[in-house]
């Protein structure tokens, strides 16, 4: 554990590194603060630059965008009673109404002083569980790394909001996209249609921007509003927040510890720990503590528990390879975009690697508990910031982050190609984050399916014989029959509720 | 008709990820044949995993559809208008003829005429969306011409700035 962490200290602690990730803390807040942006926004709009440095500088810049995102959005929950991001969501419940008794500024510090030491109680988790996750990984063999595969596709659309068939098809498309290019064993072209620049896929990144950027602002563009300006409280610099954080430490251990359990499982995510974090606080609270009505504990259960959820999703993507969550899901193709392959053979082959990206998640919790404090004053700004200047700008950092990967204009028609797409799935109610997490993995589930078929010359017996491989496939299936459960239940309830929209409809 | 109508995003969706089994079958049957890829064992078959997803890709979408089309899906999803679709249709379209520009007239000249005119039609005043507009042209190209050496579309005048 700690010889990780030893051999990614060079990596991480020079000077760009560190001023990256201070710059991804300040980003991260910073669109995070901003309703209808979230942590996975910033990333996707930073990906495209994280490919012009060098792999654990970028990584800790889109460590400290995901951290600093995922606790930014307490700061409009707060003071406007609108979340920031999702996760932010439990926040309100006793956040605004502290900040509607004229204590915003402890509402504020409370909440990102919660999100830093959350964030940093879930790192010391990952850096314990998540190599002997690793280790025990290192008995897997293709038909192990086939069904993981799909039980992070499974996953994914199992959990993700919305109808789970749904989720499974936008998983399909994910490895639809996944096999368009050149076949790694046979070398011939699929799905290329005879055009030479879909001869490696359509890039990742283009996708992944469009779907999630350009997607947001056409749904932002919509929603109209363009020179809104709303009212805030003015914050000043105070470091009370510290003192009050303390008189709540065990609620602070508890929520970070169902945070990070909650992130551990790929889908479940931070504003479904926030809310079980916030009901369990409630439960314990003391007496005298009214949640709802402005508790100092209730910003605390949820802060903690929303970051503890990110070193959490971070578990399973760098010890298995199987993304927690779409922003998990992102970092993890920008880590194989990088070279290094999330799952054991991360710990085993590059173990630098693998202890820079701890630190680099640390000392983003770490940032984001200094840099919170300092820059509280400049959120009131922030949140007034127009539609009219966020939209052009987001667009313009889209474009130009997608164009320099390749320095392809190609790539940008690709991105507004799945922009049009992620606007009518979102539309139509698909979760993105099954499309995604299908991308990445689709190309370790044919490879290793191939493989697997390869040793065993072509029979099935393989994934039934391996104790590891057929155990994991027995939840695959349970995973694909509660789909189908859950798809059969909200067809009746479609046709009941439908009967009751419109009684013409038999 | 009314089914459709409420369901009118779900119903273009459903359609698009019909089409994803079609052209799998279809190329599978026809490119990847030529190219004596689409048959024999794991390492010679390019088209065993691509029929296996296609194959599940249209139960999934059969079952979906028969979900729509007896009305069996909870979640509306209707063509109805917002306040601002019409000005999200046009500065679509205003990008997309940015893209077809962009290789001719260089970033640039596309990009502070595409900016302008972006922020203009959101309701910005003329003065500050012309020196909105410039800031964040100079900005960005001085990052990534300049500070990232990227070589941003230079047209028929070759037009750099930072490079």
């Amino acid at each position: 554990m700690f010889d990780l962490l030893r051999e990614g200290l060079p990596l991480f602690f020079n000077f760009q590194a560190l001023l990256l990730t201070a710059l991804g803390i300040v980003g991260g807040l910073v669109i995070g603060v901003l309703p209808g942006l979230g942590p996975l926004m910033g990333i996707v709009l930073l990906l495209p630059l994280a490919f012009h440095l060098p792999p654990i500088a970028a990584m800790g810049m889109l460590i400290a965008i995901y951290v600093g995102g995922s606790a930014g959005g307490s700061v409009s929950s707060i003071l406007l009673r609108i979340p920031g991001t999702p996760l932010a969501a439990a926040t309100l419940f006793d956040g605004y109404p502290m900040a509607q008794q004229g204590r915003a500024q402890d509402a504020v510090g409370l909440a990102l002083t919660s999100s830093a030491l959350g964030g940093l109680i879930a790192g010391l988790m990952l850096v314990f569980f998540s190599p002997l996750l690793a280790q025990f990984a290192l008995r897997f063999a293709p038909p192990e790394y086939f069904a993981m595969a799909v039980l992070g596709v499974l996953t994914i659309a199992l959990v993700s909001e919305g109808s789970a068939l749904k989720g499974l098809l936008a998983g399909g498309l994910g490895l639809f996209l996944s096999m368009i290019g050149t076949d790694e064993f046979t070398n011939a072209y699929r799905f290329t249609f005879g055009d030479f620049r879909l001869s490696s896929g359509p890039h990742l990144v283009a996708v992944v921007v469009g779907l999630f950027a350009l997607s947001e602002i056409f749904s932002q563009l919509e929603a109209g509003n363009y020179l809104a300006k709303p009212t805030v409280q003015r914050l000043r610099i105070s470091f009370r927040a510290l003192r009050l954080v303390m008189t709540h430490k065990f609620n602070l251990l508890r929520s970070s510890m169902i945070g990070t359990f909650f992130g551990a499982v790929p889908g479940a995510g931070g504003d479904v720990s926030a809310f079980i974090s916030y009901a369990a606080a409630k439960r314990f609270a003391r007496a005298d503590e009214k949640y709802g009505e402005g508790a100092e504990g209730g910003v605390v259960a949820t802060e903690a528990a929303n970051n503890g959820c990110c070193g959490g999703a971070l578990i399973p993507t760098l010890s298995l390879g199987i993304p927690g969550d779409a922003s998990t899901a992102v970092l993890m193709g920008a880590l194989i975009l990088f070279g290094f392959f999330p799952g054991p053979d991360l710990f085993r082959d590059s173990p630098d690697v693998a202890g820079g990206i701890f630190i680099a998640y640390i000392m983003a919790n770490i940032m984001l508990l200094v840099l919170g404090i300092i820059l509280a004053p400049i959120f009131g700004s922030v949140l007034k910031l127009r539609k009219a200047w966020l939209l052009p700008a987001v667009l313009l950092l889209s474009t130009l982050g997608t164009y320099s990967l390749q320095n392809s204009i190609f790539d940008l028609w690709v991105m507004l190609t799945f922009g049009v797409v992620g606007y009518v799935l979102r539309r139509a109610g698909y979760p993105l984050a099954p499309l995604i997490i299908g991308m990445i993995l689709g190309g370790i589930m044919e490879a290793n399916l191939r493989r697997s078929l390869l040793i065993s010359r072509d029979g099935l017996g393989i994934f039934f014989e391996r104790p590891i491989c057929a155990t994991i496939l027995a939840i695959d299936l349970f995973l694909l029959l509660s789909i189908i459960y859950s798809t059969v239940r909200s067809s009746r309830k479609g046709a009941g509720e439908n009967e009751k929209e419109d009684p013409q409809i038999t | 008709m009314s089914r459709f109508r409420a369901h009118a995003f779900d119903w273009i969706a459903c359609l698009f990820f019909a089409s994803i089994p079609v052209v799998i079958f279809w190329q599978t049957a026809t490119s990847l044949a030529e190219q004596d890829a689409a048959s024999g064992g794991p390492l010679d078959n390019a088209a065993f995993y691509p029929r296996l997803i296609a194959a599940l890709i249209s139960v999934a979408v059969t079952i979906h559809g028969i979900r729509l089309l007896f009305g069996r899906v909870q979640d509306q999803s209707t063509f109805k208008a917002e306040t601002g679709t019409r000005l999200g249709v046009f500065l679509t379209i205003l990008f997309l003829v940015y893209l077809l520009v962009l290789p001719y007239a260089g970033f640039h000249i596309a990009t502070p005429i595409l900016l302008i005119m972006m922020t203009r039609a959101l309701g910005l005043g003329l003065l500050s969306a012309l020196a909105g507009s410039v800031v964040m042209w100079l900005g960005t190209s001085f990052v990534f011409e300049g500070l990232l050496n990227v070589v941003l579309p230079v047209g028929m005048f070759n037009i750099t700035i930072f490079s």
